[in-house]
């Protein structure tokens, strides 16, 4: 027996709407629309076999993204109807009223027209979905008193099946449901009188359950091409928003995801997005794609969009962030690197590093901010103190005329005879003709003066 | 500073000329006590901007923030270099007793990347002090920096050319600088809540 309560969310619009720029710019909608005509439900609500596939695709990512709520979750082969066992899933969520404003406030996020139902059977929450209103039924007995004014041809039965009851004279289906169950079975077969069993929740309905992958694949097509990086944020948003429902729902998190887009006769662009500490907020991850979208030049228009992930982390990984003590300023930080990353490269941010070397040039290096926390300065350390250095060091020392006014020096640096970069300098403190204090060499072998410095 | 007003038109001006929001902040301690002494709260303006304008470079613009830099890094606070126009010599930044895991260089390939990365780097409540080294920058940007910096509470520095004191800028403080034989000299510009037109001579010699 189904003592369950199951949710049946239905996506009238699912294959038009999935095509992920229908609400595209207008500047976008000067093509033609290739499944415009496609998507929309004809008369006899037949889709078009890319219709079909479309909302396949569709349901696949929404199920994905219902797994957060519910790890019951079915869809219907050929139909855009979503089904979520909440029986036991309500109560963690503040009951169902509360559970399905999220649900539905959701789906507005995505962009999906739907309507959603409540009954105790999958088949009843199906056919509920039409109905034009009190839409939820949570137990069995008032299931009953719900069906019986609906129409007969809002049960999920064969054409003739339906013709035939309204030949005989049926027009509600309380009429048909209190015919008797033999004389049912004997005139429309075993089949229809399980799917009425079902229907009231008399017998099982067991439904295929929907597991989540291992990894992430959803790829969302367009149906026009896509031109400009601004145009491509909405599908973005709805493909990271189902994303995150797949994370919560796996309860886990990324640390990296692979957008990729689609181009007619080119090879696919790809672009990775990092963070530096594992998450799974939508959000955050908008703002990086779009962050990294700004610099991003496509070869040519877009079609498609795909977004991969292979990798994810627990969420106790998550808490232990890169730089290691006191979270709350460090993730604030951690966002800030992830954001100048997105948009400026990989490797626009870094810190300093101390390295023994005598020579100036070969006395640091810069390295990862992340890497800045996890060594030890103290071994870098020079084991003979230096003499006052300046602030600002030119990357290569550029050669100028003899210095007029030396003020302090010479400071003698030799050293590096054993990595073939021997130098042999004599070190001053210099003052130019407009006051700016330089720190400047005379190389003992060329005999020559350059600026290496500046002690601003 | 005062942070209550007694009368109400006294309230109207602490509104008007920014005081009040001002105060949310603290200041930063420049480490030298003249110019502590000249500032309104006693050093460098958190949550602001306070440009410099040095006269030709090498001449102590740099060694003139490092004190407070070293501060705000001992407590733990990030400093962000936004397209440095030389590399901070790591052995000097340790000279200067300032941490270096606590400094972000920033590269950028244009002024438009680099006032936005000061931006964002500046509403980051992690980051003590942004500093950056724009060549030309409109009023508007200034603001929109401004507006950033009270947000995260950081101090932002803007290295401007010395012809920028002729115009107008909404920066909170704007020193001059200029190099003599005895010192630097800071002429102090513009002091929002505080005097303007001071001269102060600060014993930074290399």
């Amino acid at each position: 027996m189904n003592t369950g309560l199951w949710l049946c969310i239905r996506l009238p619009q699912l294959a038009r709407e999935a095509v992920a720029n229908h609400q595209g710019s207008a500047g976008e909608r000067t093509a033609p629309d290739r499944w415009a005509s496609a998507g929309e439900h004809s008369v006899g609500g037949e889709l078009g076999e890319k219709g079909l596939l479309l909302q396949r695709e569709a349901l696949e990512r929404l199920a994905a993204w219902a797994y957060q709520w519910s790890s019951l979750i079915s869809y219907a082969p050929c139909a855009p109807l979503l089904w979520l066992e909440l029986g036991a899933s309500s109560t963690l969520f503040e009951g169902h009223e509360a559970l399905l404003a999220r649900i539905q406030a959701e789906l507005v996020q995505l962009g999906y027209s739907h309507v959603c139902a409540f009954a105790p059977s999958p088949a009843a929450a199906a056919l509920l979905t039409h109905a034009s209103a009190q839409r939820h039924v949570f137990s069995k007995a008032q299931l009953r008193e719900r069906l019986d004014p609906l129409a007969l041809q809002l049960l999920d039965l064969p054409a003739p099946t339906l013709a035939a009851l309204q030949a005989s004279g049926l027009r509600r289906i309380g009429q048909l449901l209190e015919l008797p169950a033999a004389a049912i079975a004997r005139r429309f077969g075993p089949e229809m009188q399980l799917y009425l069993q079902r229907l009231c929740a008399e017998a099982n309905d067991p439904r295929p359950a929907w597991r989540p992958p291992e990894t992430y694949h959803a790829r969302c097509e367009f149906g026009s091409e896509v031109r400009t990086s601004t145009a491509l944020l909405f599908p973005l948003q709805r493909l990271l928003l189902e994303f995150q429902g797949y994370l919560r729902a796996r309860d886990c998190s990324v640390q990296r995801f692979t957008l990729e887009f689609e181009h007619y006769r080119q090879p696919v662009s790809r672009v990775t997005i990092g963070l530096s500490a594992a998450g799974r907020d939508a959000a955050q991850f908008l703002t990086l794609v779009r962050e990294r979208l700004h610099s991003l030049l496509l070869p040519a228009p877009v079609n498609a969009l795909r977004l991969q992930a292979l990798e994810f982390t627990s969420p106790a990984i998550v808490q232990t962030d890169l730089f290691g003590s006191d979270a709350q300023p460090l993730q604030q930080l951690q966002r800030l690197l992830d954001r100048l990353r997105a948009r400026l490269g990989e490797s626009s941010i870094q810190a300093l590093q101390l390295q023994a070397d005598y020579r100036p040039e070969r006395s640091w290096r810069l390295i990862a901010p992340e890497a800045s926390t996890a060594s030890s300065p103290k071994q870098h350390v020079l084991s003979t103190p230096t003499p006052p250095r300046p602030c600002w060091l030119l990357l290569e020392p550029v050669r100028i005329e003899a210095p007029a006014q030396l003020l302090r020096g010479p400071e003698r640096i030799e050293s590096g005879w054993w990595d073939g970069n021997d130098v042999r300098r004599d070190y001053y403190l210099a003052r130019s003709g407009q006051g700016s204090q330089l720190w400047v060499f005379h190389d003992r072998c060329g005999g020559e003066w350059f600026l290496q410095g500046l002690w601003a | 500073m005062k942070t209550h007003a007694m009368t109400l038109d006294e309230l109207a001006r602490l509104c008007h000329d920014g005081e009040w929001r001002r105060s949310l902040h603290q200041a930063a301690p420049s480490g030298f006590a003249e110019l502590d002494a000249t500032l309104p709260g006693g050093g460098w303006p958190m949550g602001a901007i306070a440009e410099l304008m040095p006269e030709t470079t090498g001449i102590g613009e740099l060694s003139l923030l490092v004190p407070a830099l070293s501060e705000l890094a001992h407590a733990g606070r990030y400093i962000a270099w936004i397209a440095p126009p030389y590399l901070p010599y790591a052995p000097a930044l340790i000279q200067w007793k300032l941490p270096l895991k606590y400094l972000l260089i920033v590269q950028t390939r244009s002024l438009q990347e680099s006032l936005w990365a000061a931006e964002q780097a500046l509403r980051c409540p992690a980051l003590g002090a942004v500093l950056s080294w724009p060549c030309e920058i409109a009023d508007k940007n200034v603001r929109r920096l401004q507006l950033a910096a009270e947000a995260g509470g950081s101090l932002g520095i803007l290295y401007r050319p010395a012809e920028a004191a002729r115009e107008h800028s909404p920066a909170a403080l704007r020193l001059r600088l200029r190099a003599t034989a005895n010192g630097l000299v800071v002429d102090i510009h513009k002091c929002r809540g505080g005097r303007t037109g001071v001269r102060l001579q600060l014993p930074l010699i290399a």
